[in-house]
């Protein structure tokens, strides 16, 4: 026990220690990101699960990640889309105008919502996408 | 549809897409996608992109709140993000790549089953906590 505290060899300057993160939250960073450069997605669908189920988070702090992961994750995508100009911008505003509001709300309640009610919408959304996503294919 | 029928459509939407981004830590974009191609007549390369430009103020929202409320680490959250922009950078190349039809199908089935999962643990500890 005396040993465990400091003496743990950093082996590699790899990108993980960089982070100063665990491999997992990288990994889960990464499968974040990869779904959000390919569906245009936040990303959250996929983190909020794997933070539960792999990483070991509660459910709450598991959304609040999520929600504080897409901040960057969102500016590489429209630095990727605006660099070939795909951006509409009025569209954007329209509908960012509503959802800020959304969100103050939305967060707000994730602050006091139990966490088994929480478990129970987040999996009846996710249903939900799915079946929206096997309609559309 | 008109320009004020649209504008009204696109706010409103907005507020939804807001508290389900706030309350479930998504970006909303899974949700506003289909919208602005199918309710807009946007292109699915614009409807990504713009869904995008949406989603990163709404995150920022939500987490400043939930920052005061004192949910969460945003500090490891951005990292996590910040690991997630590479990815992001990937993603946009890979979906050049691949056939949209076959990611959308192995996309679909994994939500499915995790949706089932999480439904199932919610109501199996309901019953066992009463």
């Amino acid at each position: 026990m005396l040993l465990r505290s400091g003496v743990a060899p950093r082996t590699s300057r790899s990108l993980v220690s960089l982070f100063r993160l665990e491999p997992r939250l990288v990994a889960i960073g990464l499968l974040g990101g990869i779904l959000s450069g390919l569906l245009g997605v936040g990303g959250g669908v996929i983190m909020v699960p794997l933070l539960v189920l792999w990483a070991g988070y509660e459910q709450r702090s598991a959304h609040a990640a999520s929600l504080g992961a897409i901040i960057p994750i969102s500016i590489a995508g429209i630095l990727t889309f605006g660099v070939a100009g795909a951006v509409h911008v009025p569209e954007a505003a329209g509908l960012a105008c509503g959802s800020i509001v959304g969100a103050r709300f939305g967060a707000g309640l994730l602050a006091s919502i139990d966490e088994r009610l929480l478990k129970l919408v987040f999996g009846a959304f996710l249903a939900a996408v799915a079946v929206l996503l096997a309609v559309r294919t | 549809m008109s320009a004020v029928a649209l504008a009204v459509a696109l706010v409103g939407f907005g507020v939804v897409t807001g508290v389900a981004s706030g309350l479930l830590g998504v970006g909303g974009g899974i949700m506003m996608v289909p919208f602005l191609t199918l309710a807009v007549g946007l292109s699915q390369h614009a409807a990504e992109a713009t869904s995008l430009l949406v989603v990163l103020p709404t995150a920022i929202v939500g987490s400043v709140v939930l920052r005061r409320r004192g949910v969460g680490d945003l500090g490891i959250a951005l990292r996590v993000g910040l690991a997630g922009s590479l990815g992001g950078a990937g993603g946009a190349a890979l979906a050049l790549s691949l056939p949209g039809h076959t990611l959308r199908v192995v996309f679909a089935a994994f939500l499915g089953l995790v949706g089932l999962k999480l439904v199932h643990d919610a109501l199996r500890r309901e019953e066992a906590g009463t």
